[in-house]
């Protein structure tokens, strides 16, 4: 009986699992809002990110469209602040151009696979601290938000 | 101006800058102190801090939000998505406060590593339960509930530790002390480094100060004059120094001495005008840079300035007769030179006045002339006696000496040195002997004439048995010791009788001590040399000259014979003088007879023998020897009938 239960118990995990497979992100101006699951940010041009930062060890890469090209989508005339949040409440404002400007990307992947919210995803704001150390500080780590839930233009 | 350099010379004083240097010791060492206190605070940053207890607010919030889906699930209400939604998002955070870089911090304080991984434990112990409650979608919720709020309790518990513990207190006043000593530090630092500054500066203007002021009469001194590049052309340069100042230091002492300079300085200063420049350049020498005079020349300046400098001194028991020596470089006239030039000018003036023995000397045109040929001259007397070929040449003259009685019977004749060059014609034999004393050369001089006399006029004593006789003018150099032996065997061993000798000293030459000259005459006087005195009357001696020199003649200078023919005064005065003369058993020579009523007036007088014009003019030694030997004349000779015949 706890035998069964307990392999009925994993049927339905990894059922419900599936079912949960399409986290998405919801992308606002205030006017208009889109909302993009894993398959529609992967059909965006895809920018790879190799990297160290605080948050692991050693370089790890990234992929994902680049936050630029996403909010892109909904155009970005009248808009200068822009506001990411994140599934545990996190919440950053920030100017839009000079977000726009840290060259960030909007990781689906890490090393290939998708990341699960254990891991921090399913989506993580992830800049190129390697590539362009000026960005490796506190001023900038805030940006990089994991468990990104939503993207708002204002 | 003396207080000032009292205070600043007492403001660097050992003293003072050893206090100076302790003050900047105890700053370094305070300086140190702040660091090693403030280096223990650097393990535990503030930002370190406040990463702490931002991150375990983070955990906080995530916890109530899992709390608050845990509560929803127990009453039925809630939705397994957002509970395991929010159950990861936990997990999430336990993974990175225990494994990330960022959290070390957080980590580090306290037990906080130890309390988050016993934490995350419990939490990962709750999954196979919620696991198992959400497959079974029964209402067992009530243990995990309990379980979990064991957790939440811990998990509170951790955050209060961390956001208003007593370590972040004591951590948040140990910055303030910190601070505090930074400030003091700062405001420490900040006034000794003023102070420092302000030290320096003083130090640096005293420094400028001293270096380019002469400590003894506080005037500015050499170093202050090599800064100067440029002088306007209508400034006149005057050097000057006092005369025998290293005679006055070795007989008074450098006290004395460094008085004597002030003395002076004030005296030179009394000269000056508005724009003059006085510079002490160097222990007795001084620098004058004069504005243009409106109505005095350079001349008159320079004379003021003579006049000035030109006292008694009195220190203490000793009077001392104090006299300045200037060389002057004159406002330019067209063409301008640079300051180098015109110092040297200057300096080349002072030189020169203190050779010429004047008090001072301008160089202008004339004087650089006079020094190009003086250059010339001594060139070519070195060439000359060198036996090099050259321009200059010296040669000998003759002037009869004869009878007043019987212009026919010469007594002999007196060399004349004659000096010719080439390019420049003929050159005053005084210029020559002058030149010669000046440049070392004087005993030179005097031993060519020695040799030469001996060369042309041994065949006249020796082989004619010339009886007459032959002055020799003695340049001063030739006063030496070796006097004796020089007359000895030039003269005598080159073929002139002594008895035929007659050494003319002038009184000027003379004027050495009687006890080092007479032993000289009386030496010669034993080889049967004869003295005289020549320019008689003109020097700066006195009748004491005629009395305590052992001089066998007297030659009463042409000054006295002037005008005698016209004047009974004149020849009253001369009478007497060849009186006195006379008195004293001592011959006299007149010189510069110059026509006939002179003459029978010298006759008259009783002057024994004359030399001039009217007589015979100087000439060479052949004509000398032609007027010798001619029948009219009648001169001693030993053996008239040997002359006769040898002429003859």
């Amino acid at each position: 009986m706890r035998r069964l239960s307990l392999l009925l118990t994993l049927a339905i995990a990894v059922f419900s699992s599936s079912l949960m497979a399409s986290p998405q992100i919801t992308v606002s101006n205030g006017s208009e809002s889109r909302v993009f699951d894993r398959n529609e940010l992967e059909a965006f041009p895809q920018t790879t990110i190799i990297t160290t930062s605080p948050y692991f060890d050693g370089e790890v890469e990234f992929s994902g469209p680049t936050l630029a090209r996403l909010v892109e989508t909904l155009g970005l005339s009248g808009h200068s602040k822009i506001v990411l949040k994140a599934l545990n409440n996190y919440e950053v404002g920030a100017d839009l151009e000079e977000l726009l400007s840290l060259d960030a990307i909007v990781a689906t992947r890490r090393e290939s696979k998708t990341m699960s919210v254990r891991d921090r995803g399913p989506f993580w704001i992830m800049l190129p601290l390697s590539e362009r150390p000026e960005l490796n500080k506190e001023d900038y780590h805030r940006f990089m938000v994991w468990q990104l839930s939503g993207i708002e233009l204002k | 101006m003396v207080n000032r350099g009292a205070l600043l010379a007492g403001l660097f004083s050992r003293a003072t800058v050893v206090f100076l240097f302790l003050v900047i010791a105890v700053l370094l060492a305070a300086s140190f102190y702040t660091y090693i206190q403030d280096s223990k605070l650097s393990s535990g940053s503030l930002s370190a801090l406040r990463m702490a207890s931002w991150n375990l607010a983070r955990l906080g919030n995530e916890a109530s939000a899992f709390d608050r889906e845990l509560a929803l699930m127990a009453r039925g209400v809630g939705e397994e998505d957002q509970l395991t939604m929010r159950f990861d998002v936990l997990w999430s955070r336990y993974d990175y406060l225990l494994n990330s870089t960022e959290s070390q911090p957080t980590r580090d304080h306290a037990d906080n590593a130890e309390r988050l991984s016993d934490l995350f434990e419990s939490l990962r112990s709750l999954e196979t339960s919620i696991q198992e409650n959400l497959a079974l979608r029964g209402g067992g919720w009530t243990t995990v509930v309990d379980r979990w709020r064991e957790q939440k309790a811990g998990i509170q518990q951790l955050v209060i530790d961390n956001f208003v513990g007593d370590e972040a207190s004591r951590r948040v006043s140990a910055v303030e002390e910190s601070l505090a000593r930074l400030t003091n530090l700062r405001f420490v630092t900040l006034a000794v480094v003023v102070a420092v500054f302000v030290y320096l500066a003083f130090a640096m203007a005293f420094v400028r100060r001293q270096s380019r002021t002469d400590p003894t009469t506080g005037l500015p001194n050499g170093q202050y004059l090599n800064t100067i590049r440029n002088i306007s052309p209508d400034r006149a340069i005057i050097m000057c120094e006092i005369e025998g100042f290293q005679m006055i230091l070795s007989d008074f002492g450098h006290d004395e001495g460094n008085e004597l300079l002030r003395v002076f300085a004030k005296k030179l200063r009394k000269q000056l005008s508005a724009g003059d420049e006085l510079i002490h350049v160097s222990q007795n020498g001084f620098v004058i840079l004069l504005m243009p005079r409106g109505k005095d020349d350079i001349q008159e300046t320079a004379e003021r300035f003579v006049e000035a400098t030109s006292f008694d001194w009195r220190t203490g028991e000793s009077v001392l007769r104090v006299s300045s020596v200037m060389g002057v470089d004159p406002e330019c006239q067209d063409q301008c030179l640079g300051w180098d030039i015109r110092y040297q000018r200057a300096h080349r003036a002072l030189s020169q006045a203190r050779l010429e023995r004047q008090a001072y000397c301008i160089n202008r045109e004339d004087l650089r002339r006079r020094i190009e040929e003086d250059r010339l001259i001594h060139t070519g007397l070195i060439r000359f006696f060198n036996k090099e070929p050259g321009t200059l040449s010296l040669s000998l003259a003759y002037q009869p000496i004869v009878s007043s009685g019987n212009r026919n019977m010469i007594a002999g004749a007196e060399v004349l040195l004659r000096c010719c060059d080439e390019r420049m014609g003929c050159i005053p034999p005084n210029r020559v002997v002058d030149l010669c004393e000046r440049y070392g050369l004087g005993v030179t001089l005097g031993r060519w004439i020695f040799r030469q006399v001996a060369r042309e006029n041994r065949d006249l004593f020796n082989n004619l048995g010339f009886n007459g006789n032959l002055s020799i003018n003695l340049n001063p150099a030739m006063f030496n010791r070796n006097l004796v032996r020089d007359v000895q065997q030039l003269l005598i061993d080159g073929g002139i009788p002594g008895p035929a000798l007659c050494l003319e000293i002038t009184e000027d030459n003379a004027a050495l001590e009687f006890l080092k000259i007479n032993p000289l005459i009386d030496g010669l006087h034993q080889l049967g040399v004869t003295f005289a005195l020549d320019d008689f009357g003109t020097g700066h001696s006195s009748l004491e000259y005629v009395r305590e020199l052992h001089v066998d003649r007297l030659k009463i200078d042409r000054c006295f014979v002037e005008g005698i023919e016209d004047s009974e005064d004149k020849a009253r005065f001369l009478g007497s003088i060849i009186a006195l003369a006379e008195q004293a058993f001592i011959k006299t020579v007149i010189e510069g007879v110059e026509n006939e009523a002179q003459w029978r007036l010298v006759e008259e007088m009783g002057g024994e023998l004359i030399q001039g014009y009217h007589a015979h003019r100087p000439m060479p030694m052949n004509e000398y020897l032609a007027l010798l030997l001619d029948s009219k004349t009648c001169s001693p000779f030993q053996s008239m009938v040997r002359v006769s015949g040898q002429v003859h």
